[in-house]
């Protein structure tokens, strides 16, 4: 009898996986097809990929047939550049903190650069980029490089949208420009730094500086601040089947929306603004 | 209305849980129960009505964990931010909290009977003083049962319970129990006020928000995350079991994602030990290098005493929370 039920289960995990791998195929094929007939029957086909999971595929479906048609007046880059601007105004809200959860192996440096560098453009001003195994961290010049190029590609002004890259460790860096910013983080950042600043206030206590008793949320939060000084994310786009935090910055995401996207590898700008647009309907209410 | 709903499953809802039971199953599930707000607006009912369905669900869901072998479940029922609503609806959740406690005493034979375990996680000091009475009876009745276990984190937030973790933590160093060089991740995870339950499996949110609103922030890191658009007080068994196919679906990878963190977590300890083995023979030395074989035997024994030294603090600081507990009962409780 076990062993039935055992078959039933991979049966339906197969089938799972097979759903799920036919719809990515039609999601892009349906890029270039909008007949309706053909919407129909992915919707009927995404029944069961809801039941798996991937409640943000059919959302992805709506495809905005404005997007391929672009603007070109004169300059074509002044116009995509203009155009991610007045994306980023038409929205009802924007977040002020984005945070790039790349939850794949093998991650790529060019597509993470063209989130970062499309997240500016539209007017985010800060952007997070993290991997739970620190591979950004590791080769954050790489990173950074291409974040430069892309740019330079893109044909984004260099001097109008200069990134400040936010050096990692323990060096309190004070930002207080209005520049755009990019932090790369790891899960050092996360758990870690939290037990750091404990130990910061445990020792402050054993050298008699302070009391147990004056311990207070927003003295850890100032201290978890101060090597970061960025406010918390307000989105977090998580890229990747793979649905957990894997140790973003626990301290910092109590309000933080998450929107999943199926994969960073390829991933359009279109695909981007979809996210953006959910994020901008989403209502907080803060517990009340 | 009761906390235990008696029943078996339907046939097909039981050829259903044992199919997905052939498959990974998550030991501690964690559900964010929102909607009951829109559930009452819903179906035109007052707000209070749709908490009250909100907890017929709970009794609920509680029944299908049982029957899913899921041996323990943590819920969100009230958070420190929802202080802020109106104050009717404060004082009306209040008084519900009181009247489900209140039978919750009454049924202890039948908890009993099923070996559950109620724990209230929380900051419980800013509850009304007969609420929390009733709380630490409710605990302390069903303290030694250990066959199922549901965590009510009630007046809590994840940031509340982290600084209350390292106020502890400084406490023990202010009473000389452990060294500030002693705080650790796991030392931490230790103090907070879900220490006695592993971290969950799986983090369920209903009514389609997708936030976490400050809850196990620092034990679901590496939880899977299931957000549904159903309404809580609509919460089906298929809705429950669709959430456990995507953790089965998830398993492997954050399986890998959990062990890369703990090897890493261990290598911090081990890091953070040598560094201060290094200190102490620099203190304590007669000026010259310790060898190989000194330096291992000293970062053998100072991990011993660190982790006696752990371990004395623990054990006073479980004594600590008991107290405050036991305390409470002692007081005659108001009818």
């Amino acid at each position: 009898m076990a062993l039935l039920y055992g078959l039933l289960w991979r049966l339906l995990l197969l089938l799972v996986h097979v759903n799920t791998a036919l719809v990515s195929w039609l999601r892009v094929r349906l890029r270039s097809w909008k007949g309706r007939l053909w919407e129909r029957a992915v919707a009927a086909l995404l029944l069961p990929v809801a039941l798996a999971g991937f409640p943000d595929q059919h959302k992805k479906l709506n495809h905005n047939p404005d997007a391929t048609a672009n603007p070109v007046t004169g300059n074509r880059d002044d116009g995509r550049r203009a155009r991610w601007l007045s994306d980023g105004k038409a929205l009802e809200k924007l977040p002020v903190h984005v945070g790039l959860l790349v939850a794949e192996e093998e991650p790529s440096y060019s597509d993470v650069a063209n989130l970062v560098v499309w997240c500016m453009a539209v007017g985010i001003s800060y952007v997070s980029v993290y991997d739970n195994h620190g591979i950004f961290r590791k080769n954050n010049s790489r990173l950074l490089e291409e974040i430069l190029r892309q740019q330079n590609l893109l044909g984004v002004d260099g001097s109008k949208y200069s990134i400040e890259f936010l050096s990692n460790g323990s060096d309190k860096h004070n930002v207080v420009s209005c520049r755009p910013t990019v932090k790369v983080l790891s899960p050092e950042d996360g758990k870690q730094s939290i037990v750091q600043a404990a130990q910061q206030i445990c020792r402050s206590v054993e050298n008699k500086e302070r009391s147990s008793k004056d311990i207070s949320v927003s003295m850890l939060d100032v201290l978890l601040r101060e090597s970061k000084n960025i406010p918390d994310p307000d989105l977090v786009l998580k890229f990747g089947p793979v649905n957990s935090t894997l140790g973003f910055l626990p301290w910092h995401i109590r309000l933080t929306e998450f929107i999943s996207l199926p994969s960073h590898r390829d991933v359009s700008y279109d695909n981007m603004l979809d996210a953006l647009q959910r994020y901008a309907s989403c209502q907080q209410r803060l517990g009340q | 209305m009761s906390w235990i709903k008696e029943g078996d499953l339907n046939l097909l809802e039981k050829i259903s849980a044992n199919v997905l039971k052939a498959g990974p199953m998550p030991k501690h599930v964690a559900f964010i129960m929102d909607g009951n707000r829109r559930f009452a607006r819903k179906k035109n009912m007052e707000r209070q009505e749709g908490h009250m369905q909100g907890f017929n669900k709970l009794a609920e869901t509680l029944r299908w964990c049982k029957h899913l072998n899921i041996p323990e479940v943590t819920v969100y029922a009230f958070s420190i931010e929802n202080f802020k609503r109106t104050k009717e609806e404060v004082d009306g959740l209040m008084e519900l909290a009181k009247q489900k406690f209140e039978r919750l005493l009454e049924e202890r034979d039948n908890l009993e009977k099923h070996g559950v375990c109620i724990r209230v996680l929380g900051d419980l000091n800013m509850l009304p003083l007969d609420l929390q009475e009733l709380i630490a009876k409710a605990v302390v009745t069903t303290r030694a049962h250990n066959k199922c276990f549901l965590n009510v984190c009630f007046a809590y937030t994840s940031r509340y319970e982290i600084t209350n973790a390292v106020r502890e933590m400084a406490w023990g160093v202010e009473q000389g129990l452990i060294k500030a060089s002693d705080v650790s991740e796991s030392l931490l995870s230790e103090c907070l006020y879900s220490n006695n339950s592993p971290n969950p499996d799986l983090l369920i949110r209903t009514s389609g928000e997708v936030r976490l609103s400050d809850f196990l922030l620092w034990q679901t890191s590496h939880s899977c995350l299931v957000f549904q658009s159903v309404l809580w007080p609509e919460y089906s068994f298929w809705n429950l079991c669709e959430a456990i196919l995507q953790y089965q679906l998830n398993h492997k990878s954050i399986q890998k994602a959990r062990e890369l963190h703990q090897e890493h977590q261990a290598l911090q300890q081990l890091e953070a030990d040598r560094a201060c083995v290094a200190e102490h023979l620099q203190h304590h030395g007669n000026g010259k290098p310790a060898d190989a074989q000194r330096r291992q035997e000293a970062l053998l024994h100072y991990t011993a005493c660190r982790e006696d030294r752990v371990q004395d603090f623990l054990e006073a600081l479980k004594h600590k929370r008991n107290s405050f507990f036991s305390d409470l009962c002692s007081k005659p409780v108001l009818a």
